[in-house]
């Protein structure tokens, strides 16, 4: 989804946000991430005012008062947190774990597999289809990839073929690399 | 191997861990960008080493020690594991080397005005916008971002430059400063 992502050509405006949106978008993230609430401060802090930036193919990411990127979205899908943030607080999404063999491949921007999940060196905990998930590897301590599980993870036991995760962000690629919006 | 899945599974787990304290402090390679642990899988790996061994000499010894075990142990551990084909590699982007030179000029407007036009600033990763407002407020003026690289400065405050410049971003020396002398815009 970001792999031709370019800062200066994809963002195409920046807006502020209204305060009861805000207050929307927060209580959709508690939503979706219940764990984040103690720490939700330390990313949207109450009094911050936010900006969203729209990019092309319908995506917009949430800026926060300093102009990082801190979660993104496509079209009127769930709120994703960007790598950055991942790293910083890396407990509030349910983690999938890959085997070595997949890394690369995921690095390159590809979709997880079922077989990259269930074999002996990966670890799934059980989440529903359309799940946000982060994308953890073997030996690492690091989430290398964030994506949405396109089966449950049941299903990716029983059939062991095909996509299993579809990932949309991962390291190094043009949403990591671009640099805080002032 | 059932007390591997086990520590994996309890990694995996959602939630705050105890005794850590959030935000974690993150060690990002400062030539591939990405987590150190992940260097290896980036084609210009020998680089990363390369900035790993200067600027954090001790996750470059950690790095050292672990790839010398795995090398020790690790032909067993190749046939174990199941390997897949496709290429799978990443490639690098060549970086366009760009002299990184900065140029002012005098640009006259009207009779007795002028403007002052800065390029080359972004070739510093300088934000642009920033260095504007600086600039206004500096030499108490209006300044603006012009086109893609240059920054309009109003008045003609060309020789206060070759000092203000180096002085606000260390990394820039006052040689690579050109001056262009007059020029027509």
């Amino acid at each position: 989804m970001f792999k031709k992502f370019e800062e200066k050509d994809s963002i195409s405006s920046i807006q502020q946000l209204k305060s009861s949106v805000q207050k929307g978008i927060r209580a959709k993230l508690l939503d979706a991430y219940p764990k984040l609430e103690t720490h939700i401060d330390l990313i949207l802090p109450k009094k911050d005012s936010y900006r969203i930036a729209k990019c092309h193919d319908h995506i917009e990411l949430l800026l926060n008062g300093t102009g990082e990127q801190v979660f993104f979205r496509h079209r009127d899908g769930p709120w994703m947190p960007t790598l950055r943030l991942l790293h910083k607080f890396p407990y509030f999404v349910t983690m999938e774990q890959v085997d070595k063999g997949a890394i690369r491949f995921v690095l390159s921007g590809a979709n997880v597999m079922c077989p990259g999940l269930t074999s002996p060196g990966a670890c799934m905990t059980a989440a529903d289809k359309g799940t946000v998930v982060a994308i953890m590897a073997e030996g690492k301590e690091h989430a290398l990839a964030i994506g949405l599980l396109t089966l449950s993870t049941e299903e990716i036991q029983k059939v062991n073929k095909g996509i299993g995760i579809e990932t949309y962000h991962f390291l190094n690629d043009g949403l990591w690399k671009s640099k805080p919006v002032k | 191997m059932t007390n591997e899945t086990v520590d994996a599974a309890d990694r995996l787990k959602i939630g705050p861990r105890e005794n850590v304290n959030y935000p974690i402090v993150m060690k990002y390679c400062g030539h591939c960008s990405m987590p150190i642990e992940y260097c290896e899988y980036y084609p210009e790996y020998d680089k990363c080493k390369d900035w790993l061994e200067r600027h954090l000499p001790d996750d470059f010894e950690r790095l050292k020690i672990e790839e010398e075990q795995a090398a020790a142990d690790g032909t067993e551990d190749d046939k174990k594991r199941q390997k897949r084909g496709g290429k799978g590699l990443l490639r690098v982007k060549k970086k366009e080397d760009v002299p990184k030179k900065i140029c002012v000029s005098r640009a006259a407007r009207g009779k007795k005005k002028s403007v002052t036009v800065v390029t080359g600033l972004s070739t510093f990763e300088i934000d642009l916008k920033v260095a504007a407002k600086f600039f206004g407020t500096k030499f108490a003026c209006g300044s603006s971002v012009t086109g893609d690289d240059e920054i309009v400065i109003q008045g003609d405050v060309k020789d206060e430059l070759f000092d203000v410049i180096p002085e606000k971003w260390p990394e820039i020396d006052e040689d690579v400063i050109e001056d262009l002398g007059d020029q027509k815009r």
